[in-house]
């Protein structure tokens, strides 16, 4: 019920942003002609899709963003609202126009550039991290769901263009208006790659995406956090992992509370509190494993790989100045075979 | 009832979900909130006399200062002088201007400039509203010196 009024909001919110002041004539003829028996139906919501933003939404868009020296055409940022379904729905309704442009190759490269910049980061940021972590980091900064809920941050919703087609059986997933709005940042990405340069667009993914929160611990989750960590502590050549209570109170009472360490020799590793001295252990051993893997590199001491790149317009191959000298940042060792695998 | 697995897979998998991030407008980017301002007036009502002088001699300034927000004039005949804000949570904001004098609405369009869209709450219940964990950390009656004795 609630899904259902959310979703006649947004469409709302699409259809209304259409003003009646952008059109040439209000109400259409379609709709006065079509007193006549025999005429097509006019369909009211085809109707306003085909309606393309005023000039002034699509510039006070590109202002918004800070974007508004770098993409100076309206029909280049038109452009980078148009979803690839929305081409050929205009054909059929204006088959006399030229072809519009979609974007979908905007789209591609720029999820390309959005894949590098956000890898390196967070490699760099966190060279402990498993690699099936590392990956869900990655779609947690610039995956599909982030991409479409910038996009609505932005204000791109009513800026969209695109058509909802029906729902085949045999189909591969359909796409969804989430699915649609995730292209527009990768094209804008894009097309900041290609009026500037890579740099730029690093710079541009560094404050849109990479600079929203992602909490990293969720993604760590183990089954049996105590034998992962008995394998990582072996594989560092450490003493082996021994709990020990800290503190505990309300013990054969219905509410107690232990606060366990898990040590390593004289080192503690990581510490838990539970109302059960298993959980306790349970969660002292996760925190362990939480250290360890989640240690960041201080944001003034990053190096990332694409700074060796120069700065300056155009394409970093043909460029012939220097970047800064690239020092290389620490190699994590690798996790353990038992939760790295699915065995 | 479901019955667990004999063994789980040593991690287990995270759900397409939480594979998101938060929004942190500000932190190094900002967006306005603000992207319509929308100014009512009447022709032949004097109460609107004001706000055509605003519409005649400032107006224009305003939207060249603020290219983020698409500045609209329209005609309300026979209606009191109103400004509309749209905001991106798609809330509007709406202020009457009967016989506001020219610094007055200036004033109520920075309001609407700088405001975010979102209804305004009593803060009686919340202290603190934050996405971010606390600094400091969370007092623990067993991570002290001295523990309490009864």
């Amino acid at each position: 019920m609630v899904q259902a009024v959310k979703s006649i909001a947004l469409k709302a919110a699409q259809i209304a942003s259409i003003p009646a002041s952008s059109l040439r004539q209000f109400p259409p003829k379609e709709v006065v002609y079509n007193a006549g028996a025999g005429a097509p139906v006019f369909n009211a919501e085809a109707w306003s899709n085909l309606q393309q933003p005023p000039v002034s939404a699509l510039t006070a868009f590109a202002h918004r963003i800070g974007l508004a020296n770098v993409i100076q055409k309206p029909q280049e940022i038109l452009q980078a609202c148009t979803h690839r379904t929305y081409p050929q729905f205009y054909a059929t309704h204006h088959p006399n126009d030229p072809p519009l442009q979609s974007n979908s190759n905007l789209a591609s490269l720029g999820n390309s550039l959005l894949g590098l910049f956000a890898t390196e980061y967070v490699h760099a940021s966190y060279p402990h991290l498993p690699t099936r972590a590392m990956k869900a980091a990655i779609s947690a900064y610039v995956g599909p769901l982030s991409c479409s809920n910038i996009a609505k941050e932005m204000g791109a919703t009513p800026l969209l263009r695109w058509h909802r087609t029906e729902v085949i059986p045999t189909m591969p997933v359909p796409v969804t208006l989430e699915g649609a709005l995730s292209t527009i940042p990768r094209a804008l990405t894009a097309l900041v790659y290609q009026n500037r340069s890579l740099p730029h667009a690093r710079k541009f993914v560094h404050a849109f995406f990479l600079s929203r929160e992602v909490d990293l611990r969720p993604l760590l989750k183990f089954s049996d956090p105590k034998t992962a960590l008995a394998r990582t502590v072996s594989k560092f050549e450490r003493e082996r992992p021994i709990s020990r209570i800290l503190k505990e109170t309300g013990r054969r009472t219905n509410s107690p509370i232990f606060v366990v360490g898990v040590y390593s020799g004289v080192d503690k590793l990581g510490e838990g509190f539970g109302s059960s001295l298993k959980m306790a252990e349970f969660r002292a051993a996760e925190d362990a494993l939480h250290r360890l893997y989640l240690t960041r590199t201080p944001p003034h001491l990053l190096t990332l790989p694409s700074h060796i790149f120069p700065e300056g317009r155009g394409s970093v191959f043909k460029l012939t100045k220097q970047g800064e000298e690239y020092v290389a940042g620490e190699i994590g060792v690798t996790e353990v075979v038992y939760a790295s695998k699915d065995r | 009832m479901p019955r667990l697995p004999h063994r789980l897979p040593p991690t287990i998998p995270v759900k397409k979900s939480i594979l998101v991030s938060r929004p942190a407008n500000g932190h190094e980017v900002f967006i306005p909130q603000i992207r319509k301002l929308v100014f009512e007036y009447c022709d032949a009502w004097s109460s609107s006399a004001n706000l055509r002088r605003y519409i005649f001699n400032h107006v224009e300034s305003l939207a060249r200062e603020n290219p983020h927000v698409e500045v609209v004039v329209k005609e309300r005949p026979s209606k009191h002088p109103i400004v509309r804000g749209f905001y991106l949570n798609n809330r509007d904001k709406v202020i009457g201007l009967k016989e506001f004098d020219v610094n007055q609405i200036q004033n109520k369009v920075q309001l609407l400039l700088d405001a975010s869209g979102h209804k305004i709450v009593p803060l009686k219940r919340k202290t603190v509203v934050s996405t971010a964990e606390s600094a400091r950390g969370i007092w623990s009656g067993f991570h002290v010196q001295e523990p309490y004795r009864i």
